[in-house]
């Protein structure tokens, strides 16, 4: 991550504070859309390929990294083929059926709220997220709390691999780690990622961290930074309201 | 600077690491805390920094306590022993201006200070290298700097030598002497606390063993023995072999 968000690149440059505006109001809207109305969220494929292209942000490693989640996430909607067979389509032999259509409208959105979140991690240090986070009036707790987090989930997954190795070393030709040392391997890992928890935590107070990320302050906002936010928003609304507009549009036509 | 009045401290588990200290470090002075493993330095470091509760500590005539932390913890620069735990900014220059960025200074004014304390050490080339792909050595010498950085009026350094080449640990040591702050090293490496420190703490099971003349102190075989150490390398044999 540290690798992505050290590119030089017109989105990395943008303030922490737009992006971070823009991509929530990104997942607001892609989640607001209907659960039929594939055809205006596919449009909302835009702004993440917008956001790969001028990032310099390879596509493949987002879906690398969010290999264990993304099955997850798509896994959400499977049944619905089952409770839902309104047909929506019919295509030859083939009957879409609403349930077919929303399922892969939840998995969509599924993964445009992760790949938002993905390119917003991506480019913007986790630091001055914490700032702008802070700006816009988050409790400091809060916002704290979110980037112990992050730092945490590294240090555990960096124990894990150490754990692992020395596990390994110790046990050649064994596949994995036995089921008969979880308990202790995991009550381990735990011990000790709160004891690297904890000494970071220490380290960061000692060096005068109060919870207010003043050493993330970046730049003031310039031009460009409130113009990002609102031509990607304004995009936005025109996907997601125009399918409504044209459904009243009809309705009203109809009904003359 | 730093006073001890009767210290003692125990972890919940019962049996006191500190029992009973009582010394007091002068400004200026360049102190090496010795002792075995487990005698109790990284504590006794800790405690003063009011990492852990403890009572009868002054580093200034302010008591440890929570009200003065944070004029506490700028007054003492603190280099963990291990320097995993002390970095967590994503770079090491980033991890150097931390500090000096908390405590006031502006972006330009921390870059500045970070590339001399860079130059300082050696390490300019590790700027923009990510913390988590360093050596152990290279990370010991970013973690130094981050604390240099902030310009501490004394350093407590727990095992600063302990993961450097030969190289490395001259320029520490180079660097220490050079440096006219006060000083608190734990180690067991006692040539470096020869080369470094002009008077010696020996601790063993919490308590205060002997404290006087570095020399005296590690020149004499007898306590050294009795204390789980040993007379210096340089002592052992003649003449010391150096070449950086
Ligand atoms: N978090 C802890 N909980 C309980 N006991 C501890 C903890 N940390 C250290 N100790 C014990 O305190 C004693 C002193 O440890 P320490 O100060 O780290 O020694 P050293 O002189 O090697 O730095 C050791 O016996 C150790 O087992
Ligand atoms: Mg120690």
């Amino acid at each position: 991550m540290d690798d992505l968000t050290a590119i030089d690149s017109p989105v990395h440059r943008l303030h922490p504070l737009s992006k971070l505006v823009t991509t929530t109001i990104y997942i607001m809207v892609v989640v607001s859309f209907h659960k039929y109305d594939l055809s205006g969220l596919a449009a909302m494929i835009l702004h993440p390929a917008v956001l790969f292209a001028l990032g310099s942000i390879p596509p493949g490693i987002c879906f690398y990294r969010m290999r264990y989640v993304m099955p997850l996430v798509c896994a959400v909607g499977l049944l619905n083929p089952f409770f839902d067979r309104t047909p929506m389509l019919v295509l030859g032999p083939l009957t879409l059926t609403g349930g077919i259509i929303s399922m892969v409208t939840l998995m969509l959105k599924g993964i445009l709220c992760l790949t938002a979140s993905f390119l917003l991690a991506a480019t913007t240090p986790v630091d001055s997220l914490c700032y702008a986070l802070l700006q816009i009036h988050m409790p400091r707790m809060i916002v704290t709390l979110f980037l112990l987090t992050f730092r945490y989930v590294f240090v555990m997954l960096e124990e894990a691999a150490v754990m692992t190795e020395a596990y390994q070393l110790r046990a050649p030709g064994q596949k994995g780690i036995h089921y008969t040392a979880w308990g202790s391997f995991l009550g381990q890992l735990l011990l000790r990622s709160m004891d690297r928890a904890g000494e970071l935590y220490e380290s960061m107070l000692l060096r005068g961290f109060d919870g207010s990320f003043r050493y993330a302050s970046g730049k003031k906002p310039g031009i460009r930074d409130i113009l990002f936010p609102v031509l990607m928003i304004t995009m936005f609304l025109v996907f997601r309201f125009n399918r409504v507009a044209d459904l009243l549009g009809a309705l009203v036509l109809r009904g003359v | 600077m730093i006073r001890l009045e009767h210290v003692s401290f125990e972890y919940e588990s019962g049996c006191p690491v500190l029992d009973d200290l009582s010394f007091e470090i002068q400004e200026g002075e360049a102190v090496g805390l010795v002792g075995a493993n487990g005698a109790g330095k990284s504590t006794l470091l800790r405690a003063m920094l009011g990492l852990l509760p403890c009572a009868g500590i002054t580093v200034d005539d302010l008591p440890v306590v929570r009200e003065n932390l944070s004029r506490i913890r700028k007054k003492l620069g603190y280099v963990l022993q291990n320097s995993d735990n002390q970095m967590f900014m994503p770079t090491v220059f980033e991890d150097i201006i931390f500090g000096p960025v908390n405590y006031g200074l502006s972006r330009q004014e921390a870059a500045q200070k970070a590339g001399e304390v860079m130059e300082q050490l050696g390490i300019q080339h590790l700027k923009d290298r990510y913390n988590h792909k360093i050596s152990g050595g290279e990370k010991r010498m970013a973690a130094i700097g981050a604390v240099l950085s902030m310009d501490p009026e004394a350093l407590l350094l727990d095992e600063p030598c302990s993961a450097l080449d030969p190289c490395n640990r001259r320029r520490v040591i180079d660097l220490l002497n050079s440096l006219p702050v006060t000083k608190l090293v734990a180690s067991h490496d006692l040539d470096m606390i020869l080369d470094t420190c002009s008077r010696v703490i020996l601790l063993s099971e919490g308590k205060v063993k002997a404290d006087g003349p570095a020399y005296e102190i590690l020149g004499s075989r007898k306590l050294m023995e009795d204390n789980h150490l040993e007379l210096p390398l340089g002592w052992q044999s003649r003449g010391r072999t150096g070449n950086c």
